[in-house]
């Protein structure tokens, strides 16, 4: 037994191939043992530098993240962003939101919000996943509950907490000591040199050492590799130097057109707040990769976040005219439709989600909501209670209670009603929609004191919502508290300025007080 | 079914003015679709769950021998 072995090496290979990365890095690390290579590119020894740079590979493979996607702001960034051009920007020439520009979005009426004042989406990506506030007003507002804290700058966030997090893994240490490496050495050998690259900037987050061996090996290649210029790039990106990655990416793409390159320029824009510029960009990358669904779904992302939904879903349209499994543009043109009233259609994008193997919590709760709103009562509840069973964590176990809610809410039946906002609340204590309807039902109840808490309470925890100032000014209204009725109903305007109820009261108090 | 028909009849006041008063009621927030997640946001929140259990593991693994060695 165990006389006729694989060679190691090709079984780590075949490992790696295979995706089973700790595996393909322990037989590396077995074969550099036996011929240590020590960090001396100089040995003529080819075996231990096929598994150095195999380990290498394997070690970057597991935490690997795709860059693009990668985004996140700290408040330190907004707050001192150098690179804003001015301070309130022309109409449709910027992200952030201002309350005029919210004209031709969907109504907050119909469509619920997130923090940062957009419509929610049908799909979250690492940088829209914290929604980042649009102002420097709006992210010292929103309260700090356990799922809203911004990191402080970008620089302390997620990278380096999984860069320390992946060497504490290591007993021995890192696999590679940084400090202790020859950069100009290994510049000089180009396929050594990307491959500790990727290492370096991936896997130890270590961005100035990487930038280092970037701009080495640029130099070596007499700057003629478009690879290496797109790398400098990221790193300029992630030091937060973002004209400077700019004009590395504008140069990489004069050598060579790849789509990558446009997706990281177009991030850059978005960065510096030119949307414009960016949806250019992308344009201008589909005429030389026509179809390219990356560059597609990039357009369409921008006028979501332009609170333009019309013409995103045209975009999301024509990228499953290319990829019809491409699982966000189904998502979001599947919630476009339920919230432009046709849960029906909304019902079957989805259900070709479930057809495609997505099978989580969210799907199932989207399914039930649309099955009850599409009068398919028998599928409802089902969909929940599976939703329920999928539940990764406490949030999201709240939000499907929530839900739940509404439906016990639309069958009349109050009492499952109360008991599912309740639930959702105990599962997530800072569930501000819960409370909300939590508080509409006490006072169905005739319970005041109980809705006024509650109210408050919602509304210190979002108060980008419009629904409960509105809620405490009518109720202040009716047990004659005018004035704080009125100090309400002003924030429910300024939240939600086309609600004509709220500006049915405002009148009405208004006249009150000219009575006096 | 034309029995049915005649049982129940609507009725329409064929003269004079219907007025319903608007009553403001208070609002429900609106059901909430959950948005689906990246792969790549999958990926980092396994990896951020894996990198965490690892860590708080090996700080357990630490206690104990400090327990041990006094």
């Amino acid at each position: 037994m165990g006389s006729i072995e694989m060679e190691p090496l090709l079984l780590a290979w075949s490992y790696f191939r295979r995706r089973k990365f700790q595996p393909c890095a322990d037989l590396c690390t077995q074969v550099l043992e036996k011929a240590p290579y020590d960090q001396e590119p100089d040995s003529d020894e080819p075996i231990s530098q096929a598994a150095w740079i195999l380990k290498t590979r394997a070690l970057t493979e597991m935490v690997y993240v795709d860059e693009i996607d990668v985004d996140q702001e700290g408040i330190a960034e907004m707050i001192l962003d150098e690179n804003a051009i001015a301070q309130v920007a022309r109409p449709g020439t910027s992200l952030k939101l201002t309350a005029s520009s919210q004209i031709g979005g969907p109504s907050p009426a119909v469509r619920p919000l997130t923090q940062a004042g957009r419509p929610i989406t049908g799909f979250v990506r690492p940088s829209t996943q914290s929604g980042r506030p649009g102002t420097m007003e709006q992210a010292i507002k929103t309260p700090r509950t356990a799922f809203t804290a911004h990191p402080i700058t970008s620089s302390s966030g997620r990278y380096v907490r999984l860069g320390t997090a992946s060497m504490l893994t290591n007993p021995d240490g890192p696999f590679i000591n940084l400090s202790r490496l020859n950069l100009t050495k290994y510049a000089q050998k180009p396929k050594f040199a990307k491959a500790l690259f990727e290492y370096i900037f991936h896997h130890e987050n270590d961005v100035k050492n990487a930038l280092d061996l970037a701009a080495l090996s640029t130099e070596h290649s007499q700057y003629k590799d478009w690879w290496w210029k797109v790398q400098i790039g990221k790193c300029y990106y992630r030091l937060g130097m973002y004209r400077e990655a700019e004009k590395q990416f504008k140069s990489a793409l004069k050598q060579q057109e790849m789509v990558d390159t446009f997706l990281y320029l177009a991030k850059v824009y978005i960065t510096l707040d030119q949307p414009v510029t960016a949806l250019n960009l992308f344009k201008q990358g589909l005429e030389k990769f026509p179809g390219e669904v990356t560059l597609l779904c990039g357009i369409a992302r921008i006028y979501e976040a332009m609170n333009n939904i019309s013409s995103a879903s045209e975009y999301y349209k024509e990228v499953l005219k290319q990829d019809n499994t491409h699982v966000e543009a189904i998502a979001c043109i599947g919630s476009n439709h339920f919230y432009s009233d046709q849960p029906e259609i909304a019902l079957r994008f989805y259900r070709r989600l479930l057809q495609m193997g997505v099978y989580n919590c969210q799907l199932f709760n989207n399914l039930g909501l649309c099955c009850f709103y599409a009068q398919q009562y028998d599928m409802t509840l089902t969909s929940f209670e599976r939703a329920l069973s999928l539940a990764e964590n406490e949030e999201e176990a709240a939000d499907v209670w929530y839900n739940l809610g509404h439906i016990a809410v639309g069958i009349g039946d109050l009492n499952l009603a109360y008991q599912c906002f309740r639930l959702a609340l105990v599962n997530n204590n800072n569930h501000a929609e819960a409370y909300n309807n939590l508080a509409v039902l006490e006072m169905r109840k005739g319970h005041i004191e109980q809705a006024r808490a509650l109210l408050q309470t919602a509304s210190s925890l979002a108060p980008h919502m419009y629904e409960p100032h509105f809620n405490f000014a009518a109720l202040s209204d009716k047990i004659g508290d005018l004035q704080r009725s009125y100090v309400a109903a002003q924030k429910s305007e300024a939240a939600f300025p086309d609600h004509i109820d709220t500006q049915h009261l405002i009148k009405q108090l208004k006249q009150h007080f000219a009575m006096l | 079914m034309a029995e049915v028909k005649s049982m129940f009849r609507e009725v329409l006041p064929k003269q004079g003015q219907l007025s319903v008063e608007d009553v403001a009621t208070m609002v429900l927030c609106k059901p909430k679709l959950l948005p689906l997640k990246s792969l790549t946001l999958e990926k980092l929140e396994k990896m951020q769950q894996t990198a965490q259990e690892t860590i708080r593991q090996q700080e357990i693994a630490e206690k104990e021998q400090h327990q041990t060695n006094q």
